[in-house]
């Protein structure tokens, strides 16, 4: 037996059940499901030892009522939320600006003419661009409002604990984007020279370190932020949403590049459609593991003590 | 999370090896005259256990035994230097008397 691991004086489950036992129904069910076994065995150790039954009953239903306040708060479920909502974010970031970047001329891609011929030999093939535009469009609106109340709480929880680092963390993506379109503007003003062809190629990889840090920044908020219940709800929803979203753009994608290499009009160009589909087939497989495994209890419910 | 009294004489009772809730209620009466009601001792646990500052262990003879982490631990100790040094302060202080 390990140290400090050992019963009381008497053997377990030895007496009676006592009656502030029976208060463990004030509990909410999932926190007894959990807990239940071990506290009654609990209240019958302490009620042999001595201690009496009123002053417990009246522990017992606090705790209940600390229970259901935190049930209603949200701490039990914020673990599991927590780290499935950064992975979704992750990957969500991840295949925006894949999908962006294959997306911006699909349209055209390789060229009109190959586009139309496309389009006359499989009509009924969607249109990729569109769906990974009504996407992009999608996804961006639903991280946009859940971040509102995201945001609002992460503010007040770090005004109330004293986290200045986590106001800094919050302008990091706004102050990013403005300095990038700001330079971004600056840049395609002029006339395209050598010089400034090479200055858009490092601004555009200096955005992609952006978009990262500024997604890390988000990220270190949720991890250090207890949000309410209501919020949780809220990210796994617009989590769900994103999710489901990313599916069918991927879905969009792999129909359209199998219809591009049937209709043989340049199946050469066909290996950017096969690294674009497997990050976008990546991503969006992390997204929906992370919120199936987040559903999923973390621990098994105990057997109730007779 | 909170400091609240359950909570760091919880951590501060693991913090010598792991135990299940009669040993932990028994102990903090010893090391602090506290008696903990199952209601707040349970409470607790479930917090911490929450916050992945404590972990349960494999139950024995129907009692499940929970341990400290290490990041419960670091926890912990940041506290009670803290503590410490708030209680040094005020002790010197009363030591002194009011400021004239």
């Amino acid at each position: 037996m390990r140290p400090g691991t050992g019963g009381p004086r008497r053997s377990a489950g030895g007496s009676g059940r006592p009656w502030p036992a029976g208060l463990l129904l004030a509990y909410p069910a999932d926190w007894r499901a959990r807990y239940g076994g071990e506290l009654e065995l609990l209240i019958s150790d302490l009620h042999d030892g001595g201690r009496k039954p009123v002053p417990m009953a009246f522990d017992l239903l606090r705790g209940a009522a600390t229970a259901w306040l935190r049930t209603t708060r949200g701490s039990a479920m914020s673990e599991r939320s927590r780290d499935a909502l950064i992975t979704v974010l992750w990957s969500w970031v991840a295949y925006a600006v894949t999908a962006a970047w294959f997306g911006h001329d699909l349209g055209i891609y390789p060229s009109r003419g190959a586009a139309q011929q496309i389009a006359v030999a499989h009509p009924v093939v969607p249109d990729a661009f569109h769906v990974l535009f009504a996407v992009g469009v999608v996804g961006i609106a639903v991280t946009g409002v859940a971040a509102v109340p995201f945001a609002f709480e992460a503010a007040r929880y770090a005004r109330k604990n004293r986290r200045s680092s986590t106001f800094g963390m919050m302008a990091v993506p706004p102050v990013v984007a403005v300095v990038w379109f700001a330079g971004l503007h600056f840049i395609s003003s002029g006339s395209a020279t050598t010089g400034r062809l090479t200055v858009a190629l490092l601004w555009f990889l200096l955005g992609l370190a952006g978009i990262a840090g500024s997604t890390q920044a988000i990220s270190k908020i949720v991890a250090a932020t207890e949000f309410s219940r209501t919020t949780w709800r809220i990210g796994a929803g617009a989590a769900a949403a994103i999710a489901a979203a990313m599916l069918v753009g991927t879905g969009a994608t792999i129909v359209w590049g199998l219809a591009f290499r049937a209709s043989q009009v340049n199946s050469g160009d066909a290996a950017g459609w096969l690294g674009v589909t497997a990050i976008m087939s990546v991503t969006t497989a992390r997204a929906v593991i992370a919120l199936i495994g987040s559903r999923r209890r973390t621990v098994s419910p105990e057997p109730a003590v007779a | 999370m909170d400091f609240t009294e359950p909570v760091v004489l919880v951590l501060t009772s693991l913090a010598d090896g792991p135990k299940h809730g009669y040993a932990l209620a028994k102990d903090i009466e010893t090391f602090a005259g506290i008696k903990l009601g199952p209601g707040t001792l349970y409470g607790a646990l479930s917090r911490l256990e929450d916050r992945g500052w404590i972990e349960a262990l494999p139950a024995e003879d129907r009692r499940r035994p929970y341990q400290i982490t290490a990041a419960g631990a670091e926890s912990l100790a940041t506290h009670l230097a803290t503590a410490q040094q708030v209680a040094a302060t005020g002790l010197r202080r009363l030591e002194l008397g009011p400021a004239r």
